[in-house]
């Protein structure tokens, strides 16, 4: 099978990476800011991406912006912030079809990296600021989309055992930043901020589809002139916490099913060399439906719909999540603990090991068919600085062996257990 | 083998029907690593009062098609996620109103794994002591739902929508519901509707057609199957107005939540023309309510509505409605507003400009969603449920006029078929 190399180049100063492969009918482009996630700027790091959205100097409106991706065959725009361990990362995307499979032979390619450089390089002004009304609008918005994150209770439940957990670290922070500060957003303030990001921070260029090395460089080249000075570059540095000690957080709202999420530490990372033997742990544990967390707490005890786990290796973390009964919370929680210790005592059999990795290697190998997984996957080697292909990954995790697992069981701690649960009882 | 060739979108797709009945349909694709493949049954949580001829009428307890999906994962010999995992598989399943999805995806052994999808769907195997278990998983799943306001906003909307059809019925049941199945009922729904004349596999990916197609041929030629007649199923007749207007519901959130939309009158379409019906009507709520019209801009400025707004179009033979809507701090002015600019919309009519932009964002839209060999195959199989063809969709939409779309408009938004459905937070005490 083929393996995804993409091409790396410095353009404009800014990193460039280009795959072409005709695998798919449409090309997609992906700009990645890099950020500390840090409470001083995680709030504009958090809005800069909704207002380039809204609106650049070319297509003042919101509406004259979409009625033009609309004109591109309904390219897929898309601007969101997400939070990878300690780092922040604001991602501007455009899907773009592909003129070979189109009647109609408009360069596509050549318009939409147009199109994105509009939108980073040349954002609507005014004032010396980004637009009045879309920094309120956007401001308010992302206030209500921080105060309905309640709206989702596995989603809730993870950011609350998560900001019990890193109560003193970087990571309890939302992507979508604080309530406190959309109060009063400056315009002017936040745009002398994404100038500085823009000429500081690193910026990746990932494009991947049916397309040609040199014509992409050229565009980029062409479209995209940044003031770029004093690139900095940002350590891939997690806090890690050397003295874990067990504690209990009990929520009480209107539900009907508790919500059980427990946060451990792995103190293992993506750039540790027992990463590989981790996510074999973290399958025969919970990545699966046969592994121990479905077959234990699910099909054995018939407790649960969903009891699994997962890993944010930016971070060092594992959550394990389960929805249940509330007076169903002991039984559960002995049961997934006892899991744990199986897995450091090595009640692993041969057969869970083996079909772990076997669905690691698939899981692994699916990511080469979508764009976007790709992307992802080169992308977190890259601020990560471990730079392994996925067939070395693949490697590594076909070497571990269970005694690497068990080792790495000794590693993995409890830290916080949560319960969001009903207001039935006493609180 | 049939090879059907469609070479705007470079794709070959191959067919045969077999003896016993199932249809097969394979779709190689260049230059992927996974393969995907599903065999789904038409038989979903609509289909609750049948008859096989010659046999007595049934009438069923809610979500049991759902129950069935669940529990044919069971083999005597255990569970079968075991045996996809021995090769790497990832396999799963779902239910909708009308087909039960068996699937799995896999980077290699392909044969295999879809031997094992053939043999564990064609080889049920229920006891009291499985059924009861699996009653406090489902019995979690709901409550799940019933906690996901998204959810029950969404299917508040169809419960208002509708009288009697069984659309309405929530697709796994309620936990009284599902206490009263039974083993003996899960082997009369198996036997009724997992013949292979009510099933279609499809399989996609990085394979060769001759030597899939020769897998399944094998397979299915050892299992013996008498040859079923026509299943009938049964529906309550559905007044063509909406049963309630507006439901309210309150659930620990932050922000409200509407969705409403419009009831089809007319049911009974097939094929080519409810497929037309479908995309005529998606193409007039993207033009009027999309994020590049006019009333989407309004009411983004007004801090009415937020990127969880959009809009969805179901037509089926049997029921068909419209779904509009997201979080908003203002349900009922959102609900007043758009209704109104729908109604204005009407009376002006669609322009020739909105018509093609919107036409040709479409067409992008499609191709790019061929990029996904789970939406090739899922889609393929519920529009050939339907009688039509996903790779029509094309051709349909180029053929598509703006006349169509205004008599779509005028046909489908109609004041006494809207329903609304919120869900308001809980007045904290």
């Amino acid at each position: 099978m083929s393996q995804l190399l993409f091409d790396t180049s410095i353009v404009n100063q800014l990193n460039l990476h280009i795959l072409p492969t005709d695998k798919f009918k449409t090309t997609t482009m992906i700009v990645h800011i890099e950020q500390d996630l840090k409470e001083e700027t995680v709030t504009q790091t958090a809005l800069l991406p909704h207002i380039l959205k809204r609106g650049c100097a070319k297509y003042p409106s919101t509406q004259q912006l979409r009625q033009y991706t609309d004109q591109l065959f309904g390219a897929v725009f898309h601007a969101d912030v997400i939070k990878k361990g300690e780092k922040q990362i604001v991602q501007i995307q455009l899907e773009i079809a592909n003129e070979k499979y189109l009647s109609d032979n408009s360069p596509l390619l050549q318009k939409g990296i147009e199109f994105l450089g509009e939108v980073i390089a040349r954002p609507l002004i005014q004032d010396g600021g980004f637009s009045k009304s879309f920094v309120r609008s956007e401001a308010d918005l992302l206030k209500k989309r921080i105060s309905s994150l309640v709206d989702d209770k596995i989603r809730y439940a993870n950011q609350r055992v998560t900001e019990e957990m890193c109560k003193d670290e970087p990571y309890r922070l939302l992507s979508h930043g604080r309530l406190e500060d959309l109060d009063d957003v400056d315009p002017v303030g936040l745009y002398q901020y994404y100038q500085q990001l823009l000429a500081e921070n690193p910026i990746d260029i990932y494009v991947v589809g049916d397309v040609q090395i040199d014509e992409v460089r050229k565009e980029v080249e062409r479209c995209f002139h940044l003031n770029r000075q004093n690139i900095r570059h940002i350590n891939f540095n997690p806090v890690q916490k050397d003295q874990v000690e067990e504690k209990l957080v009990i929520d009480q709202m209107d539900v009907g099913q508790g919500k059980l999420n427990i946060g451990c530490r792995t103190h293992i990372t993506l750039q540790d060399d027992d990463y590989e033997a981790l996510l074999v742990y973290n399958g025969i544990l919970g990545g699966f439906p046969h592994s121990k967390l479905f077959v234990n707490v699910r099909e054995k005890a018939s407790l649960a719909y969903y009891a699994v786990s997962r890993l944010e290796s930016h971070k060092g973390i594992m959550m394990m999540m389960s929805g249940i009964e509330t007076d169903k919370f002991d039984q559960a929680l002995e049961i997934m603990k006892k899991q744990m210790a199986m897995m450091k005592t090595g009640e692993i059999s041969e057969t869970e090991f083996m079909q772990t990795k076997a669905a690691l290697n698939n899981q692994l190998l699916e990511t080469k068919d979508n764009a976007r997984t790709i992307i992802d996957l080169s992308y977190n080697g890259r601020i990560s600085s471990t730079e392994k292909t996925l067939e070395q990954i693949l490697e590594k995790v076909n070497q571990v062996t269970i005694e690497d697992v068990v080792a790495v069981a000794q590693k993995v701690e409890i830290d916080t257990i949560y319960f969001l649960r009903d207001k039935e009882g006493k609180s | 083998m049939k090879k059907i060739r469609y070479e705007q979108i470079n794709e070959t797709l191959y067919y045969e029907k077999l003896d016993n009945g199932l249809d097969v349909y394979i779709l190689p694709k260049h230059g992927f690593s996974k393969s995907y493949a599903t065999f789904t049954t038409k038989y979903g949580s609509i289909d609750n009062h049948f008859q096989i001829p010659g046999k007595d009428k049934v009438k069923v307890p809610d979500g049991i098609a759902h129950f069935l999906e669940h529990k044919m994962f069971e083999e005597e010999e255990g569970d079968v996620f075991n045996k996809f995992a021995n090769f790497g598989a990832s396999a799963n399943a779902f239910t909708s109103f009308d087909r039960t999805a068996y699937l799995f995806s896999s980077t290699g052994h392909v044969k295999e794994n879809l031997t094992t999808l053939l043999d564990f769907v064609q080889q049920p195997y229920f006891t009291y002591e499985n059924v009861e278990k699996e009653k406090g998983i489902i019995g979690q799943e709901i409550k799940m739902y019933d906690d996901n306001a998204d959810w029950r906003v969404y299917f508040g909307l169809i419960e208002n929508m509708y009288h009697h059809h069984p659309v309405k019925i929530d697709i796994a049941g309620t936990v009284p519901s599902i206490t009263e199945i039974t083993k003996d009922m899960l082997y009369t729904c198996y036997e009724t509707f997992y013949h292979p004349s009510n099933m279609l596999l499809f399989v996609v990916g990085a394979i060769d057609p001759d030597e899939i197609i020769n897998t399944v041929r094998s397979n299915q030629a050892a299992k013996s199957y008498s040859k079923q007649e026509e299943i009938l199923r049964f529906f309550e007749e559905e007044p063509a107005h909406v049963a309630v207007s507006k439901n309210v519901r309150e659930m620990a959130v932050a922000m409200p939540k509407v969705m409403f939309g419009y009831k089809e009158k007319m049911t009974g379409l097939v094929g080519d023309e409810l497929l037309k019906r479908e995309l005529a009507t998606q193409l007039m709520l993207d033009i009027l309510l999309g994020q590049s019209s006019d009333l989407y801009q309004r009411l983004y400025e007004d801090g009415l509505i937020n990127d969880t707004f959009g809009t969805d179009y179901s037509g089926e033979t049997q029921y068909g409605f419209s779904v509009i809507g997201g979080d908003t701090p203002d349900p009922e002015g959102l609900v007043k507003k758009v209704t109104e600019g729908l109604e204005a919309a009407k009376e002006k009519g669609i322009t020739k400009d909105e018509f093609e932009l919107n036409r040709k964002k479409r067409i992008g839209s499609f191709l790019r969603s061929l990029n996904s060999i789970e939406f090739i195959a899922n889609s393929f199989t519920k529009y050939k449920f339907n009688e039509t063809d996903l790779f029509q969709i094309v051709p349909t939409l180029e053929q598509m006029t703006l006349e169509d779309i205004n008599q779509r408009l005028s046909e489908h938004i109609q004041q006494e078929q809207l329903s609304v459905s919120i869900v308001k937070p809980v007045n904290q005490a």
